[in-house]
């Protein structure tokens, strides 16, 4: 128990399962957070006074020098859970723990020196950045709610320290952001999040408005911070694609829930859930010569946060439960199995237990069935070749 | 009056057999005049939309491609002008029509689909009302049947119970939904040419799947041109026949799709191709992989360097790149790429 260990020994955390080793450099961890927005009826037609559930119970750990990758789709929640992470949004539930401490059971001086830690790099370098402030005021803006991260004296050439870390000309502190290209703006908007040394980066979508060209060069950029500050980052991307190349371990969102996660080459390479499966399938492959009769084709839209189905909320779209009732011959192609209308999964362990920081884990009443559909079909007299040219 | 409503009248069996070219865009250019002087988006752009073929036109933002459709569509903005090319539907120069006539053709036999779906619709009228708007207009369909119309074309685009859906506004639809009702307005006097700038950019990926699947489907069967204007060469590997990239203005490189992932002619062509990642390409950073990238940015409009215009970002560039602009010519049957080194560039991908 953590009375008998010695502050040298890396005490295991007997809350978790998790190997000491991983658990020792949590800078942030949330427990079983959850965010709810109030529905107000008359806004939302034909429906009562509710509670939009945005994020319902997630728990994650960033790790230094660690890249947690968070995908999903509008409505996922993974938005709201970046800005409850960075304290603009309280959770509704759970716990947002900073250096194993939570963040709602201290002071208020102790709470703002904590978030101190815990930064943002926003989506839009467009409109993150005031247009009538200099770059060089907006990298020092943050020292007006944090003084004390850097004296006074020193913030002018902590500015330009920031500029010449990101790859910016230091000259260039008086400019304004409409002088600068968007790979540009988000370098200065990364300078702004690092003015305070945070210790996390929570990056909501930090390329996705960016052009093809020069996303690579923005990635690079966070990637080599990373090394040399040995920062934790939770990279929040709907580009597949961009996540698989930057994160460590990878967790999938469906509206406000994690359905899977795991190391980035479990993920990738052994997804187990049918959502996971169905994102990676429906990712654009450069390659003219690629076979697209494969693609695992989902119906219809992500459901409504405000309203999400019974059971699991996959299963109005699940591609597996559909072939799954087809098999027992339950009737219409509509139609899944009773357990996934009615019973809600919950995250469950795939095996290699304690060898990864995250264990692969998948949200689904029957992802044994889609990891067993690799080698039998499901239904069996159906080839599946999503799976088998996954498995090349 | 009654000729126009004769030429505007869809036809019935749209006599499009494949391979028809149906629209002809040629040495386009487009400016955008300030006090400052005049800017040049659009710089001599040529390409051919043929019926049941699929051409993307892939660049960067502010490379052209947006503009140079706007242009055809007689929707640019006030401050742009057209200086000087083609664009010819079957024979007519567009471009050569006055506004009136030119709108009158466009929406007819080329429409557009935009972006922004949410943008693009009114949201004080309903669907069905904005459906068929242009058809109301144009043909002068009474109001009943113009709502049987809109249904079937939201059923064109698989908008589930589109009978029900076809009164209800904008806001009730999700962003798919929205971009689904955007291409059945297009299709709704039924058009040779669909013009689709972006139109799955804005939706999640799940969702872009099936928009894509449903363009593809409606261009196979209806034999209609489609122009994809997109950044996505993900998107355009899965859905062209045919490819135009653009660079400053300028399309730098045309190839059939095929040819050009395999073998890019063009500098710029490969090293965008280098630059987007790929699921399942191991380069991750454990290896030490990092993105290739390409150099710095691309110009801005008016700052569009001299001699070949990518020479500053090329990693090909020689002397003779700084100082002369290279043509887009041939450099294989039925691909051309504007390099002074394309055919250096070609024989190396197949050494």
């Amino acid at each position: 128990m953590p009375e008998s260990a010695t502050p040298e020994t890396t005490a295991p955390e007997t809350a978790t399962s998790r190997p000491a080793t991983a658990s020792d450099d949590v800078v942030l961890e949330v427990r079983d957070l959850a965010k709810s927005y109030p529905v107000r009826s008359g806004i939302v037609l034909k429906r009562t006074v509710g509670h939009v559930q945005a994020v319902d119970g997630v728990s994650l750990a960033l790790r230094r020098g660690r890249t947690l990758g968070l995908v999903g789709e509008s409505g996922s929640g993974k938005s709201t859970l970046a800005r409850v992470l960075v304290g603009i949004e309280k959770p509704t539930r759970g716990q947002v723990l900073v250096d194993g401490e939570d963040v709602s059971t201290m002071s208020r001086a102790a709470r703002r020196e904590l978030r101190r830690n815990v930064q943002m790099v926003f989506q839009d370098p467009y409109t993150s950045l005031n247009p009538r402030m200099s770059v060089g005021e907006i990298v020092a803006e943050p020292y007006r709610i944090h003084p004390d991260a850097v004296p006074r004296g020193g913030r002018r050439r902590a500015v330009a320290e920031l500029l010449e870390l990101v790859g910016l000309d230091p000259d260039h502190v008086h400019r304004y952001p409409h002088q600068f290209s968007g790979g540009q703006r988000q370098r200065i908007g990364i300078a702004r999040a690092l003015a305070v040394k945070p210790r996390v980066l929570v990056c909501d979508e930090p390329v996705s408005a960016l052009d093809v060209s020069v996303q690579g060069q923005v990635i690079n950029l966070l990637e080599d911070l990373q090394d040399e500050l040995g920062l934790a980052y939770l990279f929040i991307a709907h580009d597949l694609a961009v996540v698989q190349h930057i994160a460590d371990e990878v967790a999938v969102m469906y509206l406000g829930r994690v359905v899977e996660e795991g190391e980035r080459s479990a993920v990738y390479d052994d997804a187990h859930h049918p959502y996971t499966r169905a994102l990676l399938s429906a990712v654009p492959v450069p390659d003219p010569t690629a076979s697209r009769d494969d693609e695992l084709l989902l119906e219809g839209d992500p459901p409504s946060p405000a309203d999400p189905p019974s059971g699991c909320r996959f299963h109005t779209r699940c591609w597996l439960a559909h072939r799954l009732a087809a098999q027992e011959g339950e009737g219409g192609g509509d139609a899944v199995p009773e357990r996934c209308r009615t019973d809600d999964p919950v995250l469950v362990p795939l095996g290699r237990p304690g060898a990864d920081a995250v264990p692969h884990a998948a949200a689904c009443h029957f992802a044994r069935s889609a990891r067993e559909a690799r080698t039998h079909h499901v239904p069996e007299t159906v080839p599946d070749p999503v799976l088998e040219s996954r498995e090349r | 009056m009654t000729d126009m409503t004769e030429t505007l009248t869809p036809p019935a069996d749209a006599a499009r057999s494949a391979g028809e070219t149906l629209l002809e865009v040629t040495d386009l250019a487009v400016e955008f005049r300030s006090d400052d002087g005049a800017v040049r988006a659009v710089d001599g752009l040529s390409y051919r939309v043929e019926a049941g073929r699929t051409l993307a036109l892939v660049g960067e933002s502010g490379c052209g491609k947006s503009v140079s459709s706007l242009a055809v569509m007689g929707l640019l903005p006030p401050t742009a002008h057209v200086v000087g090319g083609t664009a010819r539907y079957r024979g007519t120069d567009l471009l050569a029509l006055s506004p009136t006539q030119h709108r009158a053709h466009c929406g007819t036999h080329v429409a557009m689909v935009f972006q922004d779906a949410l943008a693009a619709l009114n949201p004080v009228h309903t669907v069905g009302y904005q459906l068929t708007e242009s058809l109301r207009a144009r043909t002068g369909t009474s109001r009943r049947d113009a709502r049987r119309r809109a249904i079937e074309l939201l059923d064109l685009v698989k908008v589930p119970n589109a009978a029900q859906r076809v009164d209800e506004y904008p806001h009730q639809f999700s962003g798919g939904m929205r971009q689904r009702v955007m291409i059945a307005s297009a299709l709704a006097l039924d058009p040779d040419v669909l013009i689709a700038d972006e139109p799955t950019t804005a939706l999640d990926v799940t969702v872009q799947a099936q928009v894509l699947r449903l363009l593809a489907e409606i261009q196979a069967e209806r034999q209609m041109g489609l122009v994809l204007i997109t950044h996505d060469l993900g998107v355009v590997a899965g859905v062209a026949d045919d490819v135009t990239v653009m660079y400053a203005g300028r399309a730098v490189e045309q190839a059939p799709v095929r040819d050009l992932y395999a073998a890019p002619a063009h500098p710029y062509t490969r090293a965008l191709l280098r630059s987007v990642p790929r699921i399942g390409v191991a380069e991750d950073r454990t290896t030490g992989g990092r993105l290739p990238v390409v150099p710095g940015r691309p110009p801005a409009p008016g700052r569009v360097p001299p001699g070949c215009s990518f020479h500053p970002r090329c990693e090909l560039a020689q002397d003779v790149c700084r100082t002369d602009e290279p043509p887009l010519a041939e450099v294989a049957p039925g691909r051309s790429s504007a390099c002074h080194f394309a055919a250096e560039l070609l024989g190396g991908a197949r050494a």
